[in-house]
């Protein structure tokens, strides 16, 4: 059911539109001053029904206000994402047809990738193989900075992993087109780049780097929740600020 | 000339953009050099240079000027859903 | 009206309701580049076959972009029929957003030009812009790191997105130009607002402009409603 909006979901959803992507505390220091601005009652632990009113309006633009965790530290997110693919979203002018390419054929060797990365000298070589016109090596490392600035890469020394936000925009395109390739998490069942792998090679499940750390922390001798054999990796820590953000 | 003034005075201030840039200049952070203290200034906006974020500085106080409507941006939609080519893996 | 009732009558609810939702997608994906959209290419390119029942798509989509989005759709140039989105949410200068987002530094050069156009009574010859923005170290002969080709961004960018009217000044020999306002910076611009920033510039009490300060703040028996006189 679509229900009537206030200025402060409105308020809220441009601040959507500006950032692409916000972390649970600023959504929900975001959402209070929304509230505070236009004067309206906020409940601190309503932000998500708050969104979902929000994201009942924008469902008929095929748009939405969608959560999602990061690889990297775990956290929660909240993105504005596009669901629909026409020839009106086709019209976007944010990037060029062989940028667009480009970016596709990167995603392709992060997805196939055993650990979720590529590097930035992988991504210079795949520009042979366009089929629509090729970039100029100093262009592809502008379109790289851009797509970085833009949060749809992240890099770190030279290597590339799809950011939390082109996850969670793009997470049912990357099922649906690379099905037999990609990763699912055992512990929260979304898909999986940044991961750590069983080593028995009758079970191999996946869990997030922040889910191991969930799930094995305070145990000293930890085991694979499917298949039971000894878990070999090293345990990260799980990163602050989560307990913090509970409050 | 007299007219003039008068007529200056009744439209209020005169607007120099002259100084104008020279308070543009300062708000966005101008490092004036500071080794050519004895040279006199030449027109006054010839030396020194402004910082990186120069123009995000000035930007950022301009905005509440602006009533721009903030755009929407994706990914997802922009291109042909098309699946990857075929890999053949040798292993 | 009749015959736009006409037409509504021959499409299901469900049908116009998509036909609306694309038409908010559309302006939605082409205000990206902020260039604003001709009424023949959206009837063209998106209402199609529903082109008897424009009006009242157009009346939804505007209603659709002020419930959820907080913005509103203006069409800028009756004769051409151009829209643009502009904000209809104030700006309450007392309680920031709590994040910070990335700012724009051709809303700088924006202010600029647009605060000197003002400050002179509406109008300046290009040399006048070109040099202010020399002595902000903005040569328009140079590529700029933040602005790239400047020439190119003022008098073509942020003409086709009617920041700025660039016109030929008649009479002229050599050649001449001047800058004004275009119409999305009468629609998106506060005078009040570019002339209380200048003030603070100058260290100056607003008023002491007389006329631009009157222009900011026109009294309230005008009968011409100024979008900027909010505050
Ligand atoms: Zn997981
Ligand atoms: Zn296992």
């Amino acid at each position: 059911m679509s229900r009537q909006l206030g200025d402060s979901h409105r308020r809220f959803l441009q601040n959507m539109m500006t950032l692409g992507i916000t972390n649970e505390q600023e959504a929900k220091a975001l959402y209070q001053n929304c509230c505070e601005t236009h004067k309206t009652q906020c409940a601190p632990d309503k932000l998500d029904e708050f969104i979902d009113a929000i994201n009942s309006r924008l469902q008929p633009m095929f748009m939405q206000i969608r959560k999602g965790m990061s690889e990297e530290n775990g956290h929660q997110y909240y993105a504005l994402v596009n669901m629909a693919e026409t020839d009106i979203t086709r019209m976007t002018s944010d990037y060029a047809d062989n940028e667009l390419e480009l970016f596709r054929k990167a995603m392709d060797l992060i997805v196939s990738s055993e650990n979720g990365k590529v590097s930035s000298t992988d991504i210079l070589n795949c520009t042979d193989t366009m089929t629509s016109k090729s970039l100029k090596k100093s262009e592809t490392q502008h379109l790289l900075t851009r797509l970085v600035q833009e949060k749809w890469l992240c890099e770190r020394r030279g290597e590339y992993t799809l950011s939390t936000r082109c996850i969670i925009e793009m997470e049912p395109y990357i099922r649906a087109m690379y099905q037999d390739q990609v990763k699912v998490c055992h512990i929260c069942h979304n898909i999986a780049f940044q991961c750590q792998i069983c080593e028995n090679p009758l079970c191999g499940i996946k869990i997030h780097n922040p889910c191991v750390a969930r799930y094995f922390k305070g145990r000293t001798d930890p085991h694979c929740p499917a298949c039971d054999d000894f878990w070999p990796h090293e345990i990260p820590e799980v990163r602050g600020l989560r307990s913090q953000s509970k409050r | 000339g007299k007219e003039k003034a008068s007529q200056l005075i009744s439209e209020g201030s005169a607007f120099d953009s002259t100084v104008f840039a020279e308070h543009l200049l300062s708000f966005m952070g101008l490092n004036r050099l500071e080794d050519e203290d004895d040279e006199p200034p030449n027109g006054g906006a010839g030396d020194g240079y402004l910082p990186k974020d120069a123009w995000h500085r000035l930007a950022r106080r301009a905005e509440c000027c602006f009533r721009t409507a903030p755009s929407f941006h994706y990914m997802m939609g922009s291109f042909y859903a098309e699946p990857p080519p075929p890999k053949q893996r040798l292993e | 009206t009749s015959q736009v009732q006409k037409g509504l009558e021959k499409l299901s609810p469900a049908q116009v309701d998509q036909k609306t939702a694309e038409v908010v997608q559309y302006i939605l994906v082409k205000d990206q580049k902020k260039v604003p959209i001709r009424r023949a290419d959206l009837v063209k390119n998106i209402v199609k076959d529903y082109r008897t029942v424009y009006p009242e798509i157009i009346k939804r989509a505007s209603r659709i972009f002020e419930q959820v989005f907080g913005l509103k759709l203006v069409e800028i140039d009756p004769k051409n029929h151009l829209y643009i989105l502009v904000n209809n949410l104030d700006t309450p200068p007392s309680n920031p957003s709590p994040v910070e987002h990335p700012s724009n530094p051709k809303t700088g050069l924006l202010f600029v030009i647009l605060g000197v156009i003002f400050m002179k009574g509406g109008v300046v010859r290009d040399k006048l812009v070109w040099n202010i923005l020399k002595k902000l170290r903005v040569d328009s002969g140079l590529k700029h790191d933040e602005f790239g080709d400047v020439r190119k961004l003022v008098t073509d960018e942020f003409v086709r997105q009617r920041y700025l009217e660039y016109n030929r000044v008649a009479h002229t020999e050599p050649v001449e130009y001047e800058f004004r306002w275009g119409q999305r910076a009468d629609m998106e611009v506060s005078k009040a607002k570019i002339l209380e920033f200048m003030a603070e510039l100058h260290d100056q009490d607003p008023r002491s402009w007389t006329q631009q300060y009157k222009e900011a703040n026109p009294t309230h028996t005008s009968s011409q409603a100024s979008s900027s006189s909010h505050r």
